[in-house]
């Protein structure tokens, strides 16, 4: 699944680490999330979603539904 | 769902601190209690109590795992049950093969079930150290 966690995390000037903190996830976890080789459960999307206040679909992109 | 309150380099910390502090128990139960037993005594209750010693350090270990599972990031939980798996999966081929080897041949080595647990945690040391490409 693709999302738009960097290019989030950009707009914000946060390091993955930052981000980590803000979730109470690791760096490389932040990491392994950005370059898609982790898709978050539903809890960890919504607590993502939130802190960046904007809906699921506009961060995680399910790329099956467009095909 | 059950909330994550302890910083994830916090949890890693205390993981690697447990494990090393089991690893550290176990050798010197391992080495300990071969210095008190030796092969030739007679088997007794006592030096059997003493061999399951080290044991009890296993169980500490295995428990640090569990404690690691349920207090770190699913990230990282998603990782560590997979290498845990590889190296399971590994050390159930390697025992079970070279117990087929030792089945049907009687000249062979054999593989003392004493090192099943070391050999188990070495392969996930190896495999820890790659970061898997999507597999699930």
């Amino acid at each position: 699944m693709e999302n738009r966690l960097k290019e989030l995390r950009a707009e914000r000037g946060w390091s993955q680490a930052v981000l980590g903190e803000h979730l109470n996830i690791s760096r490389q976890s932040v990491n392994a999330i950005e370059t898609g080789r982790y898709d978050p459960s539903l809890p960890l999307a919504f607590r993502i979603a939130r802190l960046f206040e904007k809906p699921i679909e506009a961060i995680f992109n399910d790329s099956e539904e467009e095909g | 769902m059950a909330t994550l309150s302890m910083a994830p380099k916090a949890v890693k910390r205390r993981y690697f601190a447990r494990m090393l502090g089991s690893a550290g128990g176990y050798l010197g139960a391992v080495f300990g209690v071969s210095f008190l037993i030796d092969k030739g005594d007679p088997v007794t209750p006592m030096t059997i109590l003493a061999a399951l010693v080290p044991g009890l350090f296993i169980l500490a270990m295995l428990w640090a795992v569990w404690r690691y599972v349920a207090e770190v990031d699913e990230v990282a939980r998603h990782d560590f049950v997979q290498a845990k798996l590889v190296a399971l999966f590994s050390v159930l081929a390697i025992s079970g093969g070279w117990g087929l080897v030792e089945l049907f041949n009687t000249n062979v080595p054999r593989l003392p079930v004493f090192w099943i647990f070391p050999i188990y945690f070495m392969i996930f040391g190896l495999v820890s150290c790659f970061r898997f490409r999507r597999i699930v």
